[in-house]
């Protein structure tokens, strides 16, 4: 294997030449029953690969790491694992549950001996690896303290440690990243791409798309079969079609003027979602498409702001895939039963004139020493949508609590609804809806039980509930099987569910505290479309998430770090308060130059997505040449470079970054 | 085997830091020991009594008096007919005394003296039935009033516990219930837990085998059990002044073998229970169960009926029972218990198998 080549270079190479793959699955089944969880997949992964596994929920991934991790028979087909049966393969193997696969009651040493003694790893190598790894996770200081202490990143990475400790040829990543914050994941993936260019090989799964994207290949699974593998570029081209960014005044007109293009079938327009301040149209041809959207925007009178080219994201691949599949749950807006008067405000006008709903003022809450919330201010009104940002133990989930009352406040005020007295009152309670980060249902009752449950506390009158419980199935897809029980769901089912319980009285304001964690994308499309609706109606959505590219769904957000609100915005003047620029690097060699640039600059500023580089420089002018400079001595070659617009991603890690420097911003 | 320790290091480290398994491993043991050792009472002790006197004369009293003296009955004051007082509960048997007693006693006529008891409680009844007919009988003989010269004479000795001590009875056999339930519990617990926080599938991925698993497990709770073991002993000994009858060796090598049959037991239900409440109750139902009513802790072994009493032949209690009263009360020695210490053996080592075989594929199941 060659060092210090690029990701790209590796997967080329492998691919070009012996071709003799690491692991070789053909034709593999799994029946659990009558249940067949893989249906005859095949794929190859070969040395120094990261080779992703991405799909719904109920996909299959889980089975197929079990089957090659060698904890799990298949019921026929052949697996090859380094040339022998996974189970005789299990000492080269580092496999990476997706349970957390750590003693939590055990401190960071113990586990990593615990592992060692498992897979006979002798006492100098444990030392030597333990120091070798723990720095290049960056938690060698903290080797007494207990595994359930730590964030879940950090667990994460511990994890990875754990994995690492008996040097396995190959990792199976079974979506490591899941509920861990995005400065986190970013860091996770690059240790993940250090390893790859150290020659590891590494099959990984993921919910998030755009992590995915940093990986070599790509197989996209539903329903237990693999309908397509390759590169991103190779699946990007397979689909055919380009992207479409629209920005315009009003966002939900916009895309009820857009959605009747895609139905007809006869235009250009393939697809059509929303973003919060943006639409995403995919197109066949955009030269001809963009005139047409144009044209469609202009008739209805709203003004188009702008409209921008770029290329397919994985997520559009991954979404019009399983579309094409049949799999996109119905959307159907939530059966009403009377306009509220906040409905009324909000047909009159848009949303900055409609009253406030939610307030909250130097809102503080301190737990023994630890301030976990300092002064938050908030104000959301009807009909709005708002997104509130941060990492694990920012205080998210605590502001959510103390806002509907389900924990007092040390400090502040609080307004709901225009009322600031009496919070757990039952007439305001039953005008909130609440979806907890945890589930919030019985599994031991069937799915009609809970609903049925939840109906009876939020006191939706008799004759409307058989309505609201057919919604909830609808939605889900559970029909004819709401009886089963809760417990069995898939936890993206649950959560769909869940959400379906918290909104059925038609609450006015609606808290949702990471709803779509563990949502394939096309759930949590629909979840969001839903939630869209909602505030179309007039509700107040407070939303707290990790996945920051649904994040653009919020109108407004704001950026939590250590019980602070240190940004807020919509979206696009997030994103455009950021000082300095991102620039795109393409290199021979991606690995190389990205730790070389980290040596230059914070290492923050430098991440690697797939083949290329992101670099936030604050004086581009001045600065890029002298990178470029940097990079022509150590002989990497640049390729291309380009400025792109701040993800939300790179603005909230900016920001993090930034906060924690100690220097502060604000939009208003 | 260096894999074995490291697994049982591992799982103290995990025992030492969970403050229910700590609660599990001392001070319920130790509750359990000072509840059983001063609440179980098989000696009927100051049973209430109504006595009606019709009779009232000297002789009437002497007779009324031997029965107190027992100390086995204390009077009670009721002015109403005596039955009554058994119906409200407030004595366990009425004796009434005809107003002829003295009269016909003297004059070496029969007299019947009526004695009703409660019958509710059948083994207390034959105790109080069996104690008045002996104080009667004792009565008569002092009063001269049956001849001396029987032909058959029984002499009694009590031997092993002469003083008849109860809690030189219980406490031994409190210390097999104890270190049945508790040192499979925590076994049980640790190994279920493994299932259910996933962290299984981690030793699933490493090639350890069923075997190796579950020993280092059990040396771990082993480990436990031991600890366990000398403070309930040491407290046990010093509390009911218990000491060693004879030779301690068959209790110092039996006591590791019955703790480890114990984990072994709560391995093998862990390995078959898939959540933690399931497997913490199946020890405690099937291991108190078995310990307490099918090993002769409290009730004679020869009593169970018939298809119970195979089960009883499989039931490790009953042979450690057998191993601690010796070792405190009888004090013969190997002689006495040798087969006992080859059946926990033996008894342990089928439930190591059937533990193994539960875990054998170490993979998941379908």
């Amino acid at each position: 294997m060659v060092r210090n080549a690029s990701p790209t270079a590796i997967a080329l190479q492998a691919q070009d030449a012996a071709r003799v793959p690491l692991i070789q699955v053909r034709d593999l089944r799994k029946n659990y029953g009558a249940l067949a969880a893989l249906q005859g997949i095949s794929f190859e992964v070969y040395p120094g690969e990261v080779f992703g596994l991405i799909g719904p929920d109920g996909a299959g991934k889980t089975t197929t790491f079990h089957i090659l991790g060698g904890v799990m028979e298949a019921s026929s087909g052949m697996v090859d694992v380094l040339g022998q049966k996974p189970r005789n393969a299990r000492l080269n193997i580092g496999y990476l549950t997706q349970q957390f696969s750590l003693y939590l009651d055990l401190s960071i040493d113990e586990n990593l001996r615990y592992v060692a003694g498992l897979r006979r790893v002798n006492e100098a190598d444990l030392q030597q690896r333990r120091e070798k790894y723990l720095a290049l996770m960056g938690l060698e200081q903290i080797g007494g303290r207990l595994a359930g202490q730590l964030s879940g990143g950090m667990k994460q990475k511990l994890a990875l440690c754990c994995a690492l400790m008996p040097q396995p040829q190959i990792l199976l990543l079974d979506e490591p990243t899941t509920g861990v914050d995005p400065v986190s994941r970013r860091e996770f993936w690059d240790v993940l791409a250090t390893l790859a260019s150290e020659g590891m090989t590494i099959v990984v799964a993921t919910p998030y798309l755009d992590e995915a994207e940093r990986c070599h290949r790509i197989a996209l699974m539903y329903d237990g079969q693999i309908n397509e593998v390759g590169t991103l570029k190779q699946l990007r081209l397979n689909l055919g079609l380009q992207r479409l960014e629209v920005r315009t005044e009003d966002i939900p007109a916009t895309e009820q003027v857009l959605m009747p293009l895609v139905e007809k079938q006869t235009a250009d327009l393939v697809d059509v979602q929303m973003f919060g301040d943006r639409l995403d149209v995919l197109v066949k041809d955009p030269t001809q498409a963009e005139p047409e959207v144009r044209r469609a925007i202009a008739e209805q009178g709203i003004v188009c702001q702008s409209i921008q080219q770029s290329e397919v994201t994985l997520e559009n691949v991954f979404v019009t895939r399983l579309r094409q599949q049949g799999s996109d749950p119905p959307f159907i807006p939530l059966p009403r039963r009377v306009r509220t008067d906040s409905q009324v405000m909000r047909s009159n006008g848009d949303v900055r004139s409609a009253p406030v709903a939610i307030q909250a003022r130097q809102l503080r809450k301190t737990f023994g020493t630890f301030q976990a919330v300092k002064g938050v201010d908030l104000e959301i009104r009807y009909g709005e949508i708002y997104g509130l940002l941060g990492a694990n133990g920012a205080g998210k989930t605590t502001t959510i609590k103390m806002l509907c009352g389900l924990l007092p406040a040390s400090g502040g005020e609080i307004a709901l609804a225009g009322q600031t007295k009496n919070l757990r009152s039952r007439e305001l309670r039953k005008r909130i809806g609440y979806m907890s980060q945890k589930f919030t249902l019985y599994d031991d009752l069937s799915v009609v039980e809970n609903l049925k449950f939840y109906c009876g506390v939020y006191e939706v009158p008799t004759g409307y509930r058989q309505q609201k419980i057919d919604w909830v199935l609808e939605i889900c897809g559970l029909q004819g099987q709401e009886n089963m029980l809760t417990g069995r769901l898939p936890g993206g089912w649950k959560q769909r569910v869940a959400f379906g319980a918290s909104v059925m009285h038609e609450p006015e304001i609606l808290f949702l505290d990471e709803p779509t964690s563990g949502v394939d994308p096309l759930a949590r499309r629909q979840f969001w479309r839903l939630i869209n609706n909602l505030a179309q109606q007039g509700t107040a959505v407070l939303v707290t998430t990790h996945y920051l590219e649904e994040a653009e769904q919020c109108n407004r957000m704001g950026f939590m770090v250590a019980g602070e609100v240190v940004i807020q915005g919509s979206p696009s003047q997030i994103k455009a308060a950021q000082p300095g620029q991102l620039i795109e690097l393409r290199v021979d060699q991606t690995q190389r130059a990205s730790s070389l640039l980290k040596t230059q600059l914070e290492s923050w500023r430098v991440s690697i997505f797939g083949d290329r580089l992101h670099v936030v420089l604050d004086q581009p002018e001045r600065e890029l040449p002298k990178l470029q400079s940097v990079l022509a001595a150590a002989e990497i070659q640049l390729l291309a470079q380009r400025v792109v617009p701040f993800s939300l991603e790179d603005a909230f890690i900016s920001v993090v970054q930034r906060t924690e420097m100690g220097t502060k911003h604000r939009v208003d | 085997m260096k894999r074995i320790l490291s697994q049982a290091v591992k799982e103290l480290a995990q025992f030492r830091r969970d403050r229910l398994t700590l609660a599990l491993a001392l001070l319920l043991p130790l509750m359990t020991l000072l509840i059983f050792g001063f609440a179980i009472r098989l000696e009927a002790k100051d049973i209430p009594i109504v006595i009606q006197d019709f009779d009232n004369s000297q002789l009437s009293r002497l007779y009324t008096e031997k029965l107190f003296a027992t100390n086995q009955f204390t009077p009670v004051n009721w002015q109403s007919a005596p039955e009554t007082a058994l119906d409200y509960n407030f004595a366990k048997a009425a004796v009434m005394i005809p107003p002829d007693f003295s009269q016909r006693v003297t004059g070496n006529q029969s007299s019947e003296v009526q004695v009703i008891v409660d019958g509710t409680d059948v083994n207390n009844a034959r105790v109080i039935k069996n104690s008045i007919k002996a104080t009667t009988q004792a009565f008569l003989q002092d009063q001269k009033l049956i001849p001396e010269n029987r032909l058959v004479v029984p002499e009694t000795r009590l031997w092993f516990n002469p003083g008849r001590e109860e809690s030189l009875y219980i406490v031994p056999g409190v210390y097999a219930v104890v270190l049945w339930i508790f040192p499979s519990l925590l076994a049980a617990i640790a190994m279920v837990r493994e299932k259910e926080r996933g962290t299984i599938l981690q030793v699933y991925a490493s090639d350890l085998t069923a075997g190796e698993l579950i020993l280092g497990k059990a040396l771990a709770y082993l480990v436990v059990g031991l600890g366990m073991a000398i403070v309930i002993m040491g407290i046990g000994a010093l509390i009911f002044r218990l000491r060693f009858a004879g030779d301690p060796m068959p209790l110092l090598i039996g006591t590791p073998l019955y703790l480890w049959a114990s984990v072994m037991f709560g391995i093998m239900l862990g390995a078959r229970t898939a959540s933690q409440n399931a497997a913490v109750q199946g020890v405690a139902l099937v291991g108190f169960l078995t310990a307490l009513l099918l090993s002769g802790f409290i009730y004679p072994l020869s009593n169970i009926p018939f298809p119970l009493s195979l089960v009883s032949n499989v039931v490790p209690a009953r042979y450690f029972i057998g191993i601690t009263r010796d070792a405190y009360v009888r004090g013969i020695g190997w002689s006495g218990v040798w087969f006992n210490l080859l059946m926990i053996f033996g008894l342990g080592l089928i439930l190591f198998n059937v533990a193994r075989k539960a875990l054998s594929r170490m993979q998941l199941g379908d």
